[in-house]
């Protein structure tokens, strides 16, 4: 049940009584063939969670292309139908009838004899850490925004644009789009009274016409058009300036192994960064990467290996200091701060693209669903696990409730899948007994 | 009394869990938040150390 939340957990293992909550997709999952006819001629666009958002996707979306189910949900919050605005595109164009703007959630109970808590984990915002200057200095990103970016599927379809560049892209285009609106405007008022926009306002200024609203939005249109093309020009001016990422920067334990935000290691940080610079090589095969670690995880089988493999073949380079500061820099180019160990000196450096390599923290509902169902957390908020068993097993300090992955704590996908047939044969045995 | 499974979370760990019962002949009921199964892991390009596709 995808689009679905649990609302309520009563009984005891072998006997729990279960309400989900089954959200409206105001699309009816078994008519949609997944078509995305919708989303083509839906006019709403919006921030792109998937992407980070970086991209931009429909009112009525997938929350990614190969999604599943493959069915496409309405957004309630940005349909214009749904927020009272003339639209219905959507049900017009879809030729399987599938969409139905009157659906309403519906509350489902169950009845399971265990629990297994998969609930994952979330990305830590690094904005709190001001010296970074996260979302205020530009092309400094997270980890996941630039996984994105590396992605084919990704909102640059996997070139390593900056995100500087990107933006102003977007506002040259939303700038040409206001041009062509306010043209389209002018040319409907010339047709309409049946003289050239110059005599309208000449006469208009004169004081020869009168004071109705649509000479006053045809003055307006027509005052505003060459500060918006200056505007145009200007940023015009710099777009050939704009250029793919060729040095990368990745600052590992950002909000990790640090007293005033999380004391535990994320333990995936390090391999991720080295994947992501052996990738981004692979993209461009000028990148220059350099990792700023304060000692490098590499602690499972071929990991080792794998940097050793991405410093030698990939021209990783590997610096062993805490990055201080982010500063901004020219060209939109960031300056990471650091103390040269070698050197003993303070170094910086300016870098195409800031990568902050974040830490793992518990996901948001996780203290809502520990109250709702009565299992502990940990001191880091994670899933406890039961200490009366002395081993790191999965179950939690509720019997017949399970935990694997990042619920239980940070651990890479390797570690994820083993804990979760761990915790499948532990409710397979609940159930046995119990159930 | 009941001899289903729920599986709360429907990424790399929860969908692995579900399959494992599944395997055993047992009815299991995975809730996923999102209007998609596959979690963080769907966000990721690749996977190390093998640079396999994380799709």
């Amino acid at each position: 049940m995808a689009y679905s939340e649990v609302e309520e957990v009563k009984g005891e293992v072998g006997n729990f009584a279960i309400k989900v909550r089954k959200k409206a997709r105001y699309v009816e999952e078994d008519k949609c063939i997944g078509c995305g006819q919708c989303a083509e001629k839906c006019p709403t666009r919006v921030a792109d969670e998937y992407n980070m958002g970086m991209g931009k996707r429909k009112a009525i979306y997938k929350y990614f292309p190969q999604g599943i189910p493959s069915v496409f949900t309405i957004d309630p919050l940005h349909c214009r139908t749904i927020q009272g605005k003339k639209c219905g595109i959507c049900k017009k164009v879809c030729e399987a009838k599938a969409i139905n703007f009157e659906q309403k959630d519906k509350v489902v109970d169950l009845n399971v004899g265990a629990i297994i808590l998969a609930i994952g984990y979330e990305v830590f915002d690094p904005s709190v850490i001001e010296p970074y200057g996260y979302k205020r200095i530009p092309n400094v990103i997270t980890s996941i925004e630039f996984e994105r970016l590396l992605s084919a599927t990704g909102p640059t379809a996997g070139h390593l644009e900056r995100p500087s560049d990107m933006a102003m892209r977007d506002e040259i285009k939303s700038l040409e789009r206001r041009i062509a609106g306010l043209k389209g405007t002018i040319k409907i008022f010339e047709e309409r009274y049946g003289k050239s926009t110059e005599e309208f306002y000449r006469q208009y200024k004169a004081g020869e016409l009168g004071e109705e609203k649509d000479y006053k939005e045809w003055t307006k249109a027509h005052e505003i058009m060459p500060e918006v093309g200056k505007k145009l020009e200007e940023l015009k001016s710099k777009e050939p300036a704009f250029h793919t990422a060729k040095s990368i920067a990745f600052v590992q334990c950002t909000g990790s192994r640090d007293l005033r935000f999380n004391f535990w290691c994320c333990t995936y940080g390090c391999m991720h960064s080295v994947k992501e610079a052996i990738c981004a090589r692979e993209h461009e095969p000028e990148m220059q990467s350099t990792i700023f670690y304060m000692d490098l995880r590499a602690h499972g089988k071929g990991f080792e290996e794998y940097c050793v493999r991405g410093a030698r073949e990939y021209g990783i380079q590997l610096v062993r200091a805490r990055v201080a500061e982010i500063t901004k820099g020219e060209d939109s180019k960031p300056l990471v701060w650091y103390e040269d160990r070698v050197t003993k000196k303070v170094e910086r450096r300016p870098f195409d693209l800031v990568v902050l390599a974040t830490a793992c923290v518990p996901s948001k509902g996780i203290e809502k669903l520990s109250q709702m169902i009565g299992f502990k957390l940990d001191e880091a908020g994670f899933v406890k696990t039961d200490p009366a068993s002395h081993m790191d097993t999965m179950d939690t300090t509720v019997k017949g409730i399970f935990v694997c992955g990042c619920a239980q704590g940070p651990m890479d996908i390797p570690d994820s899948v083993s804990q979760a047939s761990a915790a499948a044969s532990r409710a397979a045995e609940a159930i046995k007994q119990y159930g | 009394m009941s001899k289903d499974v729920l599986v709360i979370g429907g990424g790399i760990a929860g969908m692995q869990a579900s399959l494992d019962l599944a395997d055993q002949n047992i009815k299991v009921h995975l809730v996923e938040r999102l209007t998609s199964i596959g979690g963080k892991m769907a966000q990721l390009d690749k996977t190390f150390p093998t640079n396999d596709c994380a799709m």
